[in-house]
């Protein structure tokens, strides 16, 4: 331990001892912050739903990533797809 | 808590069913813990009353998503030490320290500390404690609050971790910091002192 610390320590253990305020309630105060409390707006059914919201974003946009990335082969592939088709139009036109 | 026999399960029960005597009786009988935190993270020029005030009013808000995984004390623990460490970061200014700011029992606790002369009386104990928070008001709230807990109240870094939502590594990191900071203090005092 070093000289710091060794003064610190002996400074919080006398802090310590330090005898604890009674922790008096102030006249009134519960009432007070009960009346307050039924004040608030009252909880509804889809309050307990909020919090999964924010999960459920998070989820869906990792989901949206993760199928754009399967997929992202099978749409370059769809547009070479559409080149096909356009070129058999042009033979079937060529033909006529 | 003031009433070991106190029925919280039954009491929380009729608090969500928005009874108003319940509830009065939930903060009378919660009040002890949410004061005792409040007197030790308690920041400068904010009322003892409206602090505790605040932390109830978020108590009853958020009763909805106690789902008892913790005992409701513990729960209402983290809410009250939020809530202080919200207040504390609001103030972004803290005051320069300055010897002549100490009272003549704080200065002179503080140098028996420094100089290790005499051990020191039990009578100095409440001029400690004010020196400390003096002290611990130079540090940034975090960090203040890790040294409260940790010197003052004696809590574990796990169970420091348990109630600030602070991963373990980041609460010694700022108990390390804290230390260093005060170390610092410590030094200037001294120096000004010689001086």
């Amino acid at each position: 331990m070093n000289r710091f610390e060794h003064q610190w320590q002996k400074l919080v253990a006398l802090a310590r001892q330090a005898p604890a305020d009674p922790a008096a309630m102030p006249f009134g105060f519960a009432t007070r912050v009960a009346a307050q409390a039924a004040a608030l707006p009252a909880g509804t059914p889809w309050r307990s739903l909020e919090r999964f919201a924010f999960r459920g974003l998070l989820v869906a946009g990792a989901c949206s990533v993760a199928a754009i990335a399967f997929n992202y082969s099978g749409l370059l592939s769809d547009q070479s797809d559409d080149y096909a088709s356009a070129d058999t139009v042009g033979e079937l036109l060529s033909l006529s | 808590m003031a009433d070991e026999s106190f029925d919280l399960v039954g009491c929380l029960e009729r608090v969500r069913r928005r009874d108003q005597v319940a509830a009065r009786q939930l903060v009378e009988h919660l009040y002890p813990l949410v004061s005792r935190i409040v007197r030790s993270h308690l920041p400068r020029r904010v009322a003892e009353e409206d602090l505790a005030q605040d932390i109830f009013l978020k108590m009853f808000t958020r009763l909805e998503q106690y789902q008892g995984n913790v005992p409701f004390p513990h729960w209402v623990s983290r809410i009250a030490v939020t809530t202080c460490i919200d207040q504390l970061r609001a103030q972004k200014r803290r005051p320069e320290f300055r010897w002549a700011d100490l009272s003549e029992n704080e200065a002179e606790v503080l140098d028996n500390v420094m100089t290790d002369e005499r051990d020191v009386l039990p009578g100095d104990a409440l001029a400690a404690r004010e020196l400390v928070q003096k002290l611990l008001a130079q540090l940034k709230p975090d960090d203040r609050l890790v040294i409260q807990l940790l010197d003052l109240e004696q809590k574990t870094i796990a169970e420091i971790s348990a109630l600030t939502g602070w991963n373990q590594t980041l609460v010694k990191v700022r108990a390390f910091r804290a230390r260093r900071k005060l170390q610092k203090l410590f030094q200037e005092l001294q120096s000004k002192e010689k001086s």
